[in-house]
């Protein structure tokens, strides 16, 4: 018993070593399944304050492009507004609420943190549980994807980017429907990676790839990029090519937030089914 | 000794908020991201006691994290540099009289001394942040490409420091 405290004395610090990179590696295999911990809250919470801080300083430098947007996006909505519509019969123009029930419902945010050179990259942005933010909501720009939520404090929100290795992005062709998986393979933030193209589809270079509205997270429709490259593979049932990006990542300020309101019973569905077959 | 303390402590918080603020916003293609923050544990003073070492190298690398919703990569690398320096000051020494309350340098320790030391603690503490961040094989050059440029960048950084801390005279 002695030999053994005098041994653990003398290598002490072998076992704090081990111990430290326990912890360490614990917290990290943990923390990577992007579930809401009370740990990932805390450091939301105060790195979110200096991060604002930090953006507020930045936002300056980005207000001409942002203006740009701003006013793109509002000639969009004017040209939307009912007086824009000419009206041939002024008698028989009526609104039925029952028809179109609000399914999309968006949530302005500002990025407070955002990267593009790492392989896992994340966007923080200024709007959390307070302001209806939940987990696995997506994130758009205009009719442009960025991300999904996968951690949310009272204030703040963590965004998994597009650039990230566990993104998965369910897409098709904006021609002919065919479906296919966008993915990203690090490196260059504008260039990303287009799986499982079946054999008989035609591909040119610019065409266009947009959501499928597959997945609980995007709705049918929204641009994720175009066509770069493509090769065609001899041996292999799919063939691959590399899509360019529709969103600038690099040059991120303000993005919207989707709220789907009917993601409860989507989901709610989809688990009935799932029990019932079981 | 409370002087060397609160020299340090001020040099543990300029260096975090350098590295978010600043590096952490640098984007060459996708290959380039230098973390000059190790820079504290490599500057760390030469008698300064394992548990120590081992310890502020988990709060940096834990502080790291926190701001950059990555926790525990950090951390986990950071541990691994402060545990392996002892190793690497002993291994590169040749008997030179270490100043107690000094911390290595270029200019008392000499170029050849100080670049052995950077080189290799950085690659380190790189091999280990990238390839667990990506943790597969199928990226395995892509990785390595990457952490050779990042550590090369990050070495420029430190020596930059150093002539701009310790200018040399002639």
């Amino acid at each position: 018993m002695h030999y053994l405290f005098f041994f653990l004395r003398k290598q002490y610090i072998y076992f704090l070593f081990l111990l430290l990179e326990i912890i360490s590696l614990f917290i990290f295999f943990n923390n990577n399944d992007y579930q809401n911990s009370s740990l990932t809250e805390v450091s939301n919470g105060f790195a979110g304050t200096v991060q604002n801080f930090s953006s507020n300083i930045s936002e300056y430098f980005s207000l001409r492009r942002v203006n740009h947007i701003l006013a793109e996006d509002n000639a969009k909505l004017h040209s939307n507004r009912s007086e824009a519509f000419y009206k041939a019969d002024t008698e028989s123009f009526y609104h039925n609420d029952t028809l179109y029930k609000l399914e999309y419902r968006y949530i302005s945010a500002k990025v407070i943190n955002n990267s593009t050179n790492k392989r896992n990259n994340f966007i923080m942005l200024n709007k959390g549980q307070r302001q209806g933010i939940e987990n696995h909501m997506g994130i758009i720009m205009g009719d442009r994807i960025v991300g999904q939520v996968v951690s949310v404090s009272a204030h703040f929100c963590w965004v998994m980017s597009l650039l990230n290795k566990d993104t998965r992005i369910s897409g098709k062709f904006k021609k002919n429907n065919q479906l296919v998986n966008i993915e990203w393979n690090g490196g260059d933030y504008q260039v990303g990676e287009v799986k499982e193209i079946p054999k008989h589809v035609e591909i040119n270079k610019g065409d266009t790839i947009i959501t499928s509205g597959n997945s609980d997270i995007f709705p049918e429709g929204l641009m994720i990029g175009t066509i770069d490259r493509y090769t065609i593979a001899q041996e292999e049932n799919f063939n691959s090519a590399t899509i360019r990006f529709a969103t600038d990542f690099n040059s991120l300020s303000f993005v919207e937030v989707l709220i789907d309101m009917m993601r409860k019973e989507k989901v709610d569905l989809k688990n009935s089914f799932k029990n019932s077959v079981r | 000794m409370t002087i060397i303390f609160l020299k340090n402590v001020g040099r543990f918080l300029f260096l975090i908020l350098f590295q978010v603020l600043i590096l952490n916003n640098i984007q060459v293609n996708g290959y380039i991201n230098p973390y000059f923050y190790i820079y504290f544990i490599m500057l760390l003073p030469f008698e300064t006691p394992g548990w120590l070492l081992l310890l502020s190298g988990f709060l940096l690398g834990f502080s790291l994290d926190a701001f950059s919703n990555t926790l525990g990569l950090n951390t986990a690398a950071c541990v691994l540099m402060a545990f392996v320096r002892p190793f690497v000051i002993n291994v590169i020494s040749t008997g030179t009289e270490f100043m107690i309350g000094h911390s290595p340098s270029l200019k008392n320790q000499g170029v050849k001394w100080f670049t052995y030391y950077t080189i290799i603690l950085v690659l380190v503490h790189h091999f280990a942040l990238f390839y667990l961040e990506v943790f597969r094989f199928t990226e395995f050059f892509q990785t390595l490409l990457r952490v050779l440029l990042s550590s090369l960048f990050t070495l420029l950084l430190v020596f930059i420091a150093e002539y701009l801390l310790y200018p040399i005279e002639k």
